[in-house]
């Protein structure tokens, strides 16, 4: 009976700790959804009100006019979307190379895919934005996706994933006469589903994140993505205007927490254990 | 008769159809920075001439900030994608002329699309006066601003001070704002007197304001400039003056960049700032809806300093060389249409910055809007007593970008106390000195 | 050698890479290798002017204060939020590691700051930070009656900074490092219990050690995360300022490229960062494959 008292109000500490830990983590994004449905005079205010009087939703019509964030939005998605399928498609096939074929130069090519594991697109945009526009794709989504397409990150990981398939299979399905491509799409991919939507998340969020690259191939409005709507928010205001530029803010970072908790069982297991064991 | 007008309207229809087939209206891209509202005012301005012109088409796309502007026109040159027509800062100018790619509009107009009737004596003598240089005017003035003195005369009363006498010299400014700060009972600032965003648009401007140079050469008008004049006394005393202040706690520092200073004074945290006249419009409105009385005035000036002036500051319309002829001459149209007095007064009254014609000063002056708008008049009277130097034309370097930005850091490192004010500018302007050197080795 | 192999398919996993190299190329291989020929010149602006100038770009850098500056400076950056950000990441993961109900609610929410752009995560922090209508200011006024300049202040822009990367990449290092303390099996927990160790023993002793390997690929990752990708965040924060205070290598780079205009010199500079990419990858794949010979 005391035992189980004392387990009780030690479970009852952990979990009040969580709490307001919880509330110091999620605190930007609370006090942002405060403040975005606050009108000025509430924001500006002393001391600062951390509950809205009321709901207030101008701030949203607002930034959501000023920057067509509406557009912005179907942009980001649609170019995350491409590139969320297009480095899936091209990190499988190339993950499967890696990992069920023996092949002249695979350990070359392989060092040359995964060297660029970590190779910034700050390091080559002067020369790569020439080089976009001399193929006629500024200002295109072909040019805002195709840098992206290409992913040492998902072939790697890829290839850690086929390796850990039981090499079994493989000799059954040849002795089938089952040949490599129908091996992949017929026994591979199917096994691999919570590894692929894990990745496909990740490549989700990288396109829908990105700000340098869009900042530099877009010009035009009705092309722009959302991150750039973020910083769209600050210059255009005529004056900080806080609510609203935290309301588009909101709108920007929802579709990315939606999609994070969508896929975030796959992505935790999925990734994190690979990432690191191999 | 239904029949025939049915008849007519068939026609129309087929005759509208049939010109567009035959005649592709010309298209014209024109590359801006006006985001937000002005940015709207922008594209009516642009759909007016697209309505009135059959036979061009210009698109109208907002490329960012200035800086971004002036990147991506480089960028899109390197690629052969550029527009038409840029929008670019005043300080870009010295750039742009270097960068090979312009034609100049006198040249646009006159040779290649052969328009007599433009009258190139139509613009404020001091906006021409910025952007001719080497006797032509090279790019067309489109929004011009100048920086003027905002203050809050309810403040002024209640400090005791006359709202219809604002500060006219540095001496004043501060013993104004030392009137006007007020601190609470525990020692913390409620409102300060005065406040300046970091911007180093405003050092310039208060140098021209001591009719002092920014570079030698004629502010880099007579030849390309080699030294910086940051380290001389009119400079350094105004940076002086502005740590001065800060550290006797009458002047905010609101950090870099034009927000944070705008906010404390729409705010009502401090009395005083100073900030463009393409302001006055969006102030006035504030000052309207909080209930208090603004008051707008010529920037001050150090005791027994001559009186320069200001400098035409906002940006310009460059051409853009490659290009066929054709187009061209439709840009040139478009360019010679938003000189016109309709257009102008358009301009102006929406956005607060200047008309740069004549013709349409003339007519705001006929029309009262300036006996209605007191603010307004302020603004325009001190860009026109300005006294016409080389100081208050404007310098032309090629780095002005960069030199704005160590101006700033040089502001920084002084309220900061990491720097005496003459230690941060002899840095400022030794740095200059260097950038000016490797940027001039490059035309030699 | 291995039967299981599609040996007899001799031009398959050609095919199948083929897609991958021709992006890598164009995008990727090229523009790098352009970037390093552009660093040996001086350029002007609108490349009206280009000329060959050997090693000019890399002396002038090394030469002048204001890059060296920087570096010292990404350095302590790159330095404390890296320990700072682990370290809250590790004693978090540890936290939500427990058996409790409702523990994955609370490992959600730690988990989200890693959805979050860099542009978002300085867009939420300038505003708490911001002088007039922020809330962290009106927290310390009300707690301890101080109030900071945040960004406009060198010294606490820089930790304002160090505040939004550390919040921005915890979700990262929480997945992590709970995924490697996940992998510690319980048995060993317990058979140090029964040996009479205490939690901060435990920690100490077992847990910290048997997740170096996580750790050790979290600082590589962090070190490019904070390096490249904090450009979001000062350009949105502070835009390098105030007096350069939060002008890292990044950021500077930027500066030279889009506001200065001097290409070769911002060539040069990315590929001094390339070096170091370069350095780091090594000892990640030192790290990879050892981690396979393990296997």
């Amino acid at each position: 009976m005391r035992k189980s008292r004392k387990d009780f109000l030690n479970k009852l500490f952990i979990h009040l700790l969580l709490i307001v830990i919880s509330f110091i983590v999620l605190m930007p994004i609370l006090l942002a959804l405060s403040v975005s449905f606050q009108p000025r005079d509430q924001i500006f205010s002393y001391p600062p009100s951390l509950i809205p009087e009321r709901l207030y939703f101008d701030n949203y019509i607002n930034a959501w006019n000023l920057v067509n964030l509406d557009r912005l939005l179907l942009n980001s998605l649609f170019a995350s979307i491409i590139v969320m399928f297009g480095k899936l498609a091209l990190g499988v096939l190339s993950g499967y190379a890696f990992s069920h074929f023996e092949f002249k130069y695979k350990k070359t090519l392989f060092f040359a895919i995964l060297f660029t594991l970590m190779l910034p697109m700050q390091v080559r945009v002067v020369p790569l934005f020439v080089f976009v526009s001399n193929l006629g794709l500024a200002n295109t989504y072909s040019g805002l996706v195709l840098p992206f397409l290409a992913s040492a990150t998902t072939t790697f990981l890829m290839r850690q994933h086929f390796l850990t398939i039981p090499k079994s299979l493989m000799e059954s399905a040849q002795l089938d006469g089952c040949g490599p491509f129908r091996f992949l799409f017929q026994i591979l991919i199917p096994l691999s589903g919570p590894a692929l939507a894990g990745l496909a998340t990740v490549n989700f969020l990288v396109m829908w994140n990105a700000y340098l690259w869009p900042l530099i191939i877009l010009n035009s409005d009705e092309m722009k993505v959302a991150q750039q709507g973020v910083k769209m928010l600050f210059t255009s205001a005529s004056e900080r205007d806080w609510g609203l530029i935290m309301a588009g803010t909101i709108i920007v970072v929802i579709p990315t927490i939606i999609v994070f908790l969508l896929a975030q069982k796959f992505f935790v297991k999925g990734i994190a254990t690979q990432g690191i064991k191999e | 008769m239904r029949k025939f007008s049915f008849l007519m309207v068939i026609v129309f229809v087929f005759l509208l159809t049939f010109s567009a087939v035959a005649q592709e209206p010309v298209t014209i891209e024109f590359w801006h920075a006006m985001g937000g509202f002005n940015g709207e005012i922008v594209n009516t301005l642009v759909e007016r001439f697209n309505e009135s012109h059959d036979n061009i088409q210009v698109e109208a796309q907002n490329t960012g900030s200035y800086n971004d502007t002036l990147t991506k026109t480089q960028a899109a040159v390197q690629s052969g994608s550029a527009p038409h027509i840029v929008q670019i800062y005043e300080i870009g100018t010295q750039v742009m002329l270097d960068s090979g790619i312009i034609i100049p509009v006198e040249e646009l107009g006159r040779e290649v699309a052969q328009d007599n009737n433009f009258d190139w004596g139509k613009f404020l003598i001091p906006v021409s006066n910025y952007y001719n240089v080497n006797g032509q005017l090279n790019s067309m003035p489109f929004n011009s601003s100048t920086p003027i003195l905002y203050y809050n005369k309810d403040a002024f009363r209640e400090a005791g001070l006359d709202p219809n006498r604002p500060p006219q010299t540095f001496e004043e400014l501060k013993e104004y704002a030392r009137k006007l700060t007020i601190r609470g009972e525990d020692g913390n600032v409620e409102r300060y007197g005065f406040t300046l965003g970091i911007v180093g648009w405003f050092v310039e401007q208060m140098v021209a304001n001591q009719d002092a140079l920014l570079v030698n050469n004629e502010n880099g008008r007579s030849a390309r400039a080699t030294e910086s004049y940051l380290d001389q006394e009119p400079a350094v005393r105004f940076i002086r003056l502005w740590k001065e202040m800060v550290d006797e706690g009458i002047m905010l520092n609101p950090g870099r960049g034009w927000d944070g200073a705008k906010q404390a004074f729409l705010s009502g945290r401090a009395a005083m700032m100073i900030e463009s006249t393409a302001q006055v419009t969006n102030f006035t409105e504030n000052a309207k809806n909080d209930g208090y009385e603004l008051g707008t005035a010529f920037l001050p000036r150090p005791e027994g300093v001559d009186r320069g002036g200001v400098v035409i500051g906002g940006a310009s319309l460059w051409a853009v060389r490659d290009h066929p002829e054709e187009e061209l001459k439709a840009a040139w149209e478009f360019l010679s249409f938003l000189t016109e007095m309709e257009q102008q007064v358009y301009w102006f009254e929406n956005t607060g910055y200047f008309p740069v014609t004549k013709a349409a000063v003339e007519h705001e002056m006929n029309g009262q809007f300036f006996a209605k708008n007191p603010n307004h008049l302020t603004a325009f009277l001190q860009l026109l007593l300005s006294k016409r130097s080389p100081a208050t034309q404007g310098a032309l370097i090629g780095t002005f970008p960069e030199v704005r930005q160590i101006v700033e850091e040089a502001v920084e490192k002084t309220l900061q106390g990491d720097l005496t004010p003459q230690e941060a500018m002899d840095e400022a302007a030794a740095r200059v000195d260097r950038s000016l050197e490797q940027y001039n080795s490059l035309y030699e | 050698m291995k039967e299981q192999d599609y040996d007899s398919h001799f031009s398959v996993p050609y095919l199948l890479i083929l897609p991958s190299m021709i992006i890598l190329t164009f995008f990727l291989y090229w523009p790098t290798v352009q970037s390093v020929i552009l660093s040996l010149y001086r350029t002007a602006p609108f490349g009206s002017r280009k000329i060959y100038s050997g090693f000019d770009n890399y002396i002038n850098l090394f030469t002048d204060p204001t890059y060296r500056a920087s570096l010292v400076r990404t350095s302590v950056f790159v330095l404390v939020t890296i320990f700072g950000g682990l370290a809250i990441s590790l004693i978090l993961s540890v936290l939500v590691n427990q058996k409790l109900k409702g523990i994955k609610i609370y490992r959600t929410i730690f988990f989200i700051p890693y959805a979050i752009s860099p542009t978002v995560s300085g867009s939420l922090w300038v505003f708490l930070l911001n002088p007039v209508a922020g809330h962290i200011n009106y927290f310390l006024d009300l707690l301890f009656n101080i109030q900071i300049p945040w960004l406009t202040n060198g010294f606490f822009a820089f930790i304002a900074i160090i505040i939004a990367t550390i919040w921005k990449n915890m979700g990262f290092n929480i997945i992590f490092f709970l995924a490697g303390l996940q992998s510690i099996p319980d048995s060993v927990y317990e058979s140090a219990r029964i040996d009479g160790a205490n939690s901060f023993q435990i920690f100490r002793k077992i847990t910290v050690p048997l997740l170096s390997p996580t750790t050790f690929y979290l600082i590589i990752m962090n070190i490019i995360f904070t390096v490249f990708q904090s450009f979001g965040i000062v350009d949105i924060m502070t835009q390098g300022g105030p007096a350069d205070a939060t002008n890292i290598l990044i950021y500077q780079l930027y500066r030279d490229m889009f506001v200065n205009f001097r290409l070769g010199l911002a060539a040069a500079q990315s590929v001094i960062l390339l070096i170091l990419v370069l350095i780091v990858t090594f000892f990640h794949f030192k790290f990879v494959s050892k981690g396979v010979h393990y296997q």
